[in-house]
């Protein structure tokens, strides 16, 4: 016992444990996963604002660029209205091209480029080249006046044909990097494109200096961003290259390494669809001190975290204590349980035993009895034979014979009752006509000598047969219409009906007279009826009817018993496959 | 050499095949110069025929005219011979500013008022097309046509020409036609006839 105690102490601390470690686990993949969470969120959101700002500024410098653009059309218009420039292209004089347009394009050439910041308000040009029908490169006669150009720069301002539209397109020179712009000369005449005059500027750049970014542009596969070292600008040009061959998209961004500080570098086609060669906005922002920020965060999160695991430990330790509490006293109350159950266990065993001994004793008692009521029967018969008697000593020799019958039957029946309390009786099943049953029941029940005047209504087919021992069957009909018949009325009836189906047959029989109150259980063994009555019974007629329909697989009710009628109906097993018809 | 004048010499009628104009008609003796994909022409299509051939220069010739009326250039075409001074008078009552950067002349008189005088003029010592512009009005056109020959005329609007005082020989026919197209066919002249000869 003391054993077993010990025993459930472990098996509740081990459950407390699980319950801990249960417990630890989610409150630690919660923090987990807010970490992982927060951490998402604050990369994209962080990517997001990096993207936006850069999408800001090249809108922005678009925006420049257009204006420039849209001066440049402008002037390009006009000069293609130019008869002197009409006439060097059309009446060829290629060499009169460039001092005709020297005039007309010279303040774009004038004075030093502005810085930077004023860029936008100035539109000075570098140099400025025309194309000729085939879209090559006309030579100047004096380089100085158009612009100075290396060949192979000025090479890069040719196109395999004369472009229709104005086309942006950036060339490298050196260390420097011209935005170039070519915009188309339409014959005045004709309206046929004859020329472009392709002009050069310094190209704008993007600034953000709080927050470091660096900008440049990314051609012909070079990458221009000065503020680079030469190796990491070498190591972002392959990557640039890669990013623009296979994406599909004009604009994009990764994670790079620049002398091992981690940036984002952003790129985004500055020229799409021209027919100069693409080239990018390329955009490298430290993201430092934004990791700095997600380190920040980390160590808050983590903070709070382990706060939390804190949090938790002490809090599920509890949980885990409260709750292993009901299962310490579920343990204790099993225990008890237990221990009422062997007690009970012990009971049912001795009334068990009580109950065989009783059943016992009770064949005992019905064998011992029967034999002395025989005795005095035979002693009452005898005694009636002999002549000399004063009548009214008949009458009562009489009376004392139908009691002897009567204490015969309650032996009999306690006999019975007592062999079946004890499972001792066996039935051996055939198939009985109860039709045939009822109707010879019925004809004893009109014999007898006491039988108050009743009318006997029959309502069953004949042949219906049930599964049974005769002997029984027949004891539950007779005591059911020998109940009917005692506790009847005068002028009263009995109705008698049965019916059957392929696996019951129902004999149902009722009666007027006095009925049973509600709530009477008169299927108790050994009743009496609390009202008091004319008939008297041994009150185990209706118990043994009961086992012995149960007995056989079926069953004996109360229908119902009001208003000058009681009807009670027994159940029996049909007799395989007979009464199909019924 | 005697001049071709005091003789009297051969001739040559016939008729050119024109382009088709598709332009509405004009007045008679009005055309002007259009611009098909870089060609010039007149419009409606006229043509200018020559007798090819080695002709020794004179020492004098008489100066033509390309006036500026109405915003345009009268004659529109003007076929001269080598040598000969062209004087562009103003007729307008604005300013003009004629050149030329074709190769075969280029000058550039600058702007000039009506009353400007002398009268603004080239001479034109070399054969070839020369392509007349005005630098403030950039849609005037003129050509004139500067020919190695003293024998040219220009054909009427239905094409047909007629060349006399032509000296007898060898020579080669043109037709000028535009400034990508000149037909051309050999010729046998003989003094005193008229020869009949279709450009088409």
């Amino acid at each position: 016992m003391k054993a077993r105690a010990k025993t459930r102490n472990e098996e509740v601390r081990s459950f407390r444990t699980r319950l801990f470690t249960a417990i630890m686990v989610i409150v630690a993949t919660l923090t987990a996963l807010g970490f992982y969470l927060a951490q998402r969120r604050i990369t994209a959101d962080a990517e997001r604002n990096l993207q936006e700002r850069f999408k800001t500024e090249l809108s922005s410098m678009h925006k420049l660029e257009e204006l420039r653009h849209a001066t440049l059309a402008d002037r390009c218009n006009a000069l293609a209205a130019k008869p002197r420039i009409h006439a060097a292209i059309e009446d060829d004089a290629i060499d009169l091209l460039y001092p005709s347009a020297q005039d007309e394009l010279r303040d774009l050439m004038e004075g030093d480029e502005p810085p930077p910041e004023q860029a936008a308000r100035f539109l000075h040009a570098r140099f400025y080249r025309f194309l000729d029908s085939t879209g090559v490169v006309i030579k100047p006669p004096n380089a100085s006046d158009v612009g100075g150009l290396d060949a192979k720069t000025e090479a890069q301002l040719s196109l395999n044909t004369l472009p229709n539209t104005q086309q942006i397109g950036y060339v490298q020179s050196g260390g420097d990097i011209h935005e170039v712009i070519a915009v188309p000369i339409f014959s005045t005449d004709t309206g046929d494109l004859v020329s472009a005059l392709v002009i050069g500027f310094k190209p704008f750049e993007l600034e953000d200096k709080h927050t470091g970014m660096q900008s440049g542009i990314w051609v012909g596969g070079n990458l221009h961003l000065p503020a680079l070292p030469p190796p990491a600008r070498s190591s972002l040009n392959e990557k640039i290259k890669s990013a623009a061959n296979d994406s599909e998209s004009d604009q994009n961004y990764f994670r790079v390494e620049v002398d091992g500080a981690p940036q984002f570098l952003f790129y985004k086609r500055l020229n799409p669809a021209s027919l100069f060669p693409p080239a990018y906005e390329i955009c490298v922002h430290p993201i430092a001190p934004w990791i700095a920020q997600l380190h920040r965060l980390r160590w808050q999160i983590g903070g709070a975290g382990a706060l939390l695991l804190l949090g938790g430990f002490v809090a599920s330790h509890f949980v885990a204590l409260r709750m292993s509490a009901p299962l310490k006293k579920m343990a204790l109350d099993s225990e008890e349980n237990r221990a009422e159950r062997e007690r009970a266990e012990a009971a049912l065993a001795s009334t068990a035993e009580e109950l065989e001994r009783s059943t016992r004793y009770s064949a005992d008692a019905s064998h011992q009895l029967k034999s002395p009521v025989t005795v005095l029967r035979i002693g009452l018969e005898s005694l009636l034979e002999r002549e000399g008697f004063k009548p009214e000593i008949y009458e009562q020799l009489s009376g004392l014979l139908h009691q002897t019958h009567r204490l015969t039957g309650v032996i009999d029946d306690l006999l019975l009752l007592s062999r079946m309390d004890a499972g001792h009786l066996q039935i051996a099943s055939t198939p009985v006509n109860l039709s045939q049953l009822v109707e010879e029941w019925l004809d004893d029940l009109g014999a007898l000598p006491d039988s108050p005047d009743v009318k006997i209504e029959k309502e069953f087919p004949g042949g219906l047969l049930v599964a049974g021992e005769k002997r029984y069957t027949s004891l539950i009909v007779q005591n059911l219409l020998e109940n009917a018949r005692k506790y009847n009325r005068a002028d009263g009836r009995i109705r008698v009906s049965a019916r059957g189906n392929r696996s019951n047959v129902m004999l149902t029989v009722g009666n007027t007279g006095l009925t049973i109150p509600r709530g009477e259980n008169i299927f108790e063994r050994f009743h009496h009826s609390s009202t008091p009555s004319a008939a008297s019974g041994h009150g185990i007629g209706l118990n043994l009817a009961r086992e012995l329909a149960r007995l056989h697989g079926g069953d004996l009710r109360l229908v119902l018993s009001e208003n000058d009628w009681t009807e009670f109906e027994v159940r029996f097993s049909a007799a395989n496959g007979v009464n199909a018809v019924a | 050499m005697i001049p071709a004048s005091l003789f009297a010499g051969a001739a040559v009628e016939g008729r050119v095949e024109l382009p088709k104009s598709h332009a509405a008609p004009v007045q008679a003796k009005r055309y002007e110069i259009v611009t098909k994909a870089g060609v010039l022409s007149t419009q409606p299509p006229l043509a200018v025929i020559y007798l090819d051939g080695n002709f020794s220069r004179p020492a004098w010739l008489p100066m033509k005219e390309v006036a500026q009326k109405d915003l345009t250039f009268i004659p529109a075409l003007l076929p001269i011979q080598v040598g000969t001074r062209v004087q562009f008078p103003n007729l307008d009552d604005t300013y003009h500013n004629i050149f030329s950067y074709s190769p075969t002349k280029r000058f550039d008189l600058g702007r000039y008022r009506p009353e400007e005088r002398p009268i603004p003029s080239v001479i034109f010592d070399n054969p070839g097309l020369v392509t007349l512009r005005c630098d403030i009005h950039e849609h005037m056109r003129g050509l004139i046509l500067v020919l190695n020959t003293p024998y040219f005329v220009m054909t009427d609007t239905a094409g047909r020409f007629r060349l006399d005082k032509l000296p007898p020989g060898h020579y080669t026919l043109k037709a000028w036609i535009d400034s990508r197209t000149t037909r051309q066919k050999p010729v046998e002249l003989r003094d005193g006839q008229t020869l009949h000869v279709d450009l088409p």
